[in-house]
């Protein structure tokens, strides 16, 4: 047996197990580290989505996140119901940006595949989420529309997923609101002749 | 007073109570820093690798599968972490520093001679080729079986027990020198 050499491995092992005292400034190095670190916070995915942040997006990633925003829109709506085909002409018009029909209704599109809830808000409603004449449907392929009543005039406005994330309208011109620092869309709507 | 779990601990960490996590700094510290101090030879290598595994351990949090088992996990990392800093300290000029291990790890008590033996040790140790030491280290002085020390190394059962007895000839090799001069 090999432990019965002159050199007991077991013997060199258990004095190799006595146990080790780290200084105890360790623990204060380990902790100013992890201060300096993000604080985890377990959040469900939808609200982490939803919290408010500051995004820097470079001019050439913005262009190509908006060209993927109307490439998508547009395969979203190639492949929405049929019950939305007879409704994919002013969609579809809306869309690129919004435009006025006939009787001063305006169609309001936004593609959000994984939204439960979108509303249009703005200075014509109030910017009342609740307003039930602006509450988009979902038409399928993450498409939710709504045709709404505006005034003729200047308007800003945005939509609003689950109660929470404001979302300009990625078609349509841009305004910032000095009143909250928050980026909301702009539409003029005409009067018809 | 009943401790609280590791699992208890990391779920208060991961709803963003950083300051819970010094509880599980303080449950392993000592007990690990006694692999890294082994494995590394000296007490600044040692600090650095066991700060280093703590700190990725909390920014990783997150992701531990099986928080009852921090201490496990935890481990894996450390030994991941004495490997690199082992490796970049192979690359400079080796300085071993038994002094260091030998000051942080013998108690008042030991007599002279066991301090002397104990410093053989710690000598013959850090002549093992790393992957001989870690083996060892893992086998005799953590206790581990060969199935958990496979899972934790990524080495096949039988390539580790290769090292460890390698290891132990080598040991009793050095030692039996000591002995004999």
């Amino acid at each position: 047996m090999r432990d019965d050499d002159n050199v007991k491995i077991r013997d060199v092992a258990r004095a190799l197990r006595e146990p080790v005292r780290v200084d105890a400034s360790f623990n204060e190095r380990v902790m100013h580290a992890v201060r300096e670190m993000p604080k985890h916070s377990r959040l469900s995915f939808w609200r982490r989505f939803a919290m408010p942040r500051t995004i820097t997006v470079r001019p050439v990633a913005a262009s190509l996140i908006a060209a993927s925003l109307i490439v998508f829109a547009l395969v979203g709506l190639w492949h929405v119901s049929d019950d939305l085909d007879q409704a994919a002409k002013p969609i579809a018009k809306a869309i690129f940006p919004p435009k006025v029909a006939p009787d001063q209704h305006v169609q309001f599109v936004l593609v959000a595949p994984d939204a439960k809830k979108v509303a249009v808000v703005g200075d014509f409603n109030g910017w009342d989420a609740s307003h039930s004449a602006y509450q988009a449907q979902h038409r399928g392929g993450g498409v939710w529309a709504v045709l709404a009543t505006v005034p003729v005039g200047h308007h800003r406005y945005s939509f609003v997923v689950d109660d929470s994330l404001w979302v300009a309208d990625p078609t349509a011109p841009r305004v910032v609101d000095n009143d909250f620092g928050t980026t909301n869309s702009a539409i003029v709507v005409e009067e018809q002749r | 007073m009943e401790a609280v779990s590791d699992a208890v601990i990391v779920e208060r960490v991961l709803h963003g109570n950083v300051e819970a996590f010094g509880g599980l700094v303080e449950r392993y510290r000592d007990r690990y820093a006694r692999y890294a101090l082994h494995m590394l030879g000296n007490r600044e290598d040692a600090e650095e690798a066991l700060q280093d595994a703590f700190t990725r351990a909390y920014r990783s949090l997150a992701r531990c599968d099986d928080p009852e088992r921090f201490g496990a996990w935890l481990f894996r990392i450390l030994v991941n972490r004495c490997r690199t800093v082992g490796a970049r300290r192979g690359r400079r000029a080796k300085t071993f520093v038994f002094d260091e291990t030998a000051l942080l790890s013998a108690s008042e008590e030991h007599p002279a001679e066991q301090g002397a033996w104990r410093e053989e040790i710690d000598r013959a140790l850090q002549r093992l080729r790393p992957e001989q030491r870690e083996a060892f280290l893992l086998k005799y002085v953590e206790e581990l079986g060969y199935d958990e020390m496979s899972r934790l190394t990524g080495v096949g059962v039988s390539a580790l027990k290769m090292r460890v007895m390698r290891a132990c000839d080598r040991l009793r090799e050095l030692l039996s020198e000591v002995h004999s001069a």
